[in-house]
């Protein structure tokens, strides 16, 4: 195996095998997306569908996917951010390891929990009324999809959790991020449906291209029929967040030595 | 001579504070360098640089022949470290953490896994190997640590007050394994607050003060330094304490010292304490104490790094410098 690969599932491992001694921890992952469903489907969805809660079901829960994915990713850099207080870390710097293996490792360990958190979303999802329109291909077109973000953006909040200084501080900086990314898409509301100012934010919002394309790829008509530029521009920017974050927060990181 | 770890003219700053000032240090394969000073002295900073965590501001440094700044991967496949706070992770257990050390070093998992099992079973851990490190005694934290820097087998190892904390018992313990590393060869620099730790390990003795190294050489090399024998005084009455110090300074030709209600002056010459005591008693000065005797380790540190003033309180606080380290503004 490659070092770094080596490195990597290693320090993976050392966040995930304490959440087998203390399953207790994971209730958060699962608790989130349940209360999402059951906020944006029959608190709110019935009234964006106009009642009907069938079509508030296949419209929202593709947004609670996206947005599960997205929440989750704040862990990254909190977890990350709470490590740098650790002595374990400074041993983590002084052994013969690659630079990146220490993030690479939270980011692959995060990805794991975030499968937990949108896994358990589509679980509750299809609870309560949620069909798959679609093939396995698509399907596994739009798990690929929501991970390639929430890796992308996994790099923002490591980078995030570099330069804050404590751990609240970086979670409160990152809801104010992600909250108007999520909350102002077309995740939960059809873009017709908001004032004009808002349309124009949830136009340019990645986070809406993320949630039309999971939602035409999982239930298909009527919602794919941009879904050719919707995964494009997805994945465009996860291209562009790769590019940006990545070589920022291994700078970050070693500027934290 | 081979020298495992050398340092030369280290100076780091952080903000207003500086940290080393000039710091010279140099170990010799296989030897133990004991760096002796209070909290704040910069002994750590120093460790964090020769273990490639922190760069100095100016100066070099080498580890095993590698410079620490151009060739940190080489340096860091050499060294073991301890920290001052034991780095373990606490959310694995004892077994864990040696595996995930194993395993970072590039072992196979059986090998990691047998090196774990062997270093606990050394450090008298196997007991607790399948134990959270969160449950573990500070003695144990401190010996599951020093397993951890030891899995790749370093032939130089830092361990920066290895014993700040512990008890007595648990301290003995400790010393054990550091001599029993020195035994296999291994260079070892320790950071301690103590000066009777220094001399019972330590090959060779860098006191650090306020960021330069004030005094160097071996434990009886050091105690030599600052003097042999003293003649203390310590006046009955409080207010004779001047006409003493008058008495000590004429014969011993030096102003004396004073330890509260104590004062003391170097004998060179042994005619000295019957002159001294018969002043007194010509002066009509009565003596609570009157005493020749050999400064203790303690006085020894103490007096070597005086220009700081009065000594903290050695309860193990962290280096302020340390600490900015950590958390830059």
């Amino acid at each position: 195996m490659m070092p770094l690969a080596q490195q990597g599932f290693t320090l993976a491992w050392r966040s995930l095998v304490p959440l087998k001694n203390s399953p207790g921890q994971l209730i958060g992952y699962v608790l989130q997306p349940v209360l999402m469903v059951a906020v944006f489907v029959y608190l709110f969805g019935g009234a964006a569908a106009g009642g009907d809660r069938h079509t508030a079901v296949l419209y929202a829960l593709p947004g609670v996917l996206a947005q599960s994915a997205l929440m989750a990713t704040i862990a990254t850099g909190v977890n990350l951010n709470t490590d740098l207080h650790n002595g374990v870390f400074d041993r983590f710097r002084s052994l013969p390891i690659a630079r990146a293996a220490p993030l690479l490792g939270r980011v692959l360990a995060d990805l794991c929990l975030l499968g937990v958190s949108v896994g358990m979303a589509l679980l509750v999802g299809l609870v309560v009324g949620f069909r798959i329109g679609t093939g396995p291909v698509q399907v596994v077109v739009a798990v690929g999809l929501i991970l390639a973000i929430a890796v992308a953006l996994s790099w923002g909040s490591a980078l995030l959790g570099l330069v804050s200084k404590t751990p609240a501080a970086m979670q409160v900086t990152a809801t104010a991020v992600i909250m108007p990314l999520t909350l102002g898409s077309s995740a939960f509301l059809p873009i017709g449906s908001v004032p004009g100012w808002l349309q124009a934010w949830m136009r340019v919002n990645p986070a809406s291209h993320l949630a039309d394309a999971v939602r035409g790829l999982l239930v298909g008509h009527p919602y794919d029929s941009h879904l050719g530029v919707d995964i494009l521009v997805t994945l465009g920017w996860v291209a562009v967040m790769l590019a940006v974050f990545v070589p920022l927060a291994v700078r970050a990181y070693r500027r934290r030595i | 001579m081979r020298y495992a770890i050398e340092a030369e003219g280290l100076v780091k700053r952080f903000d207003e504070t500086v940290a080393l000032a000039g710091v010279d240090l140099a170990a010799a394969e296989g030897t133990v360098l004991g760096l002796l000073g209070r909290n704040g002295a910069g002994k750590t900073t120093a460790v964090r640089i020769l273990a490639t965590l922190a760069r100095p501001d100016a100066g070099t440094a080498r580890v095993g022949g590698h410079d620490v700044v151009r060739s940190p991967d080489k340096v860091r496949k050499l060294i073991g470290l301890t920290g001052q706070y034991a780095s373990v992770d606490e959310n694995l257990t004892g077994a864990q953490n040696l595996f995930m050390i194993g395993r970072l070093l590039g072992m196979s998992r059986p090998d990691a896994w047998a090196r774990a099992a062997a270093l606990l079973a050394r450090f008298g851990l196997s007991g607790a190997a399948e134990r959270g490190a969160k449950g573990y005694s500070g003695g144990m934290r401190r010996r599951l640590d020093l397993a951890a820097s030891l899995v790749g087998d370093p032939r130089i190892i830092y361990l920066d007050e290895p014993t700040t904390g512990l008890d007595p018992h648990a301290r003995v313990e400790l010393w054990d394994v550091v001599r029993a590393l020195a035994d296999d060869g291994v260079t070892v620099l320790l950071t301690t607050q103590y000066m009777d730790e220094a001399d019972q390990l330590a090959d060779a003795i860098a006191v650090l003060d306020r960021g330069t190294v004030v005094a160097s050489g071996t434990p009886d090399s050091l105690k030599a330094e600052v003097g042999g024998q003293r003649l203390e005084v310590r006046p009955a009455r409080p207010e004779h304490r001047e006409a003493v110090a008058g008495i000590l300074a004429g014969l011993a030709g030096r102003e004396p010292e004073r330890r509260r209600d104590v004062l003391w002056v170097p004998v060179s010459d042994l005619s000295l304490p019957p002159e001294v005591f018969r002043r007194l008693d010509e002066a009509g000065i009565p003596v609570a104490e009157l005493s020749v005797r050999h400064p203790s380790l303690d006085e020894v540190f103490l007096a070597l790094t005086k220009t700081s003033g009065a000594p903290e309180d050695p309860a193990g606080q962290q280096e302020p410098a340390a600490t900015m380290e950590r958390t830059p503004a």
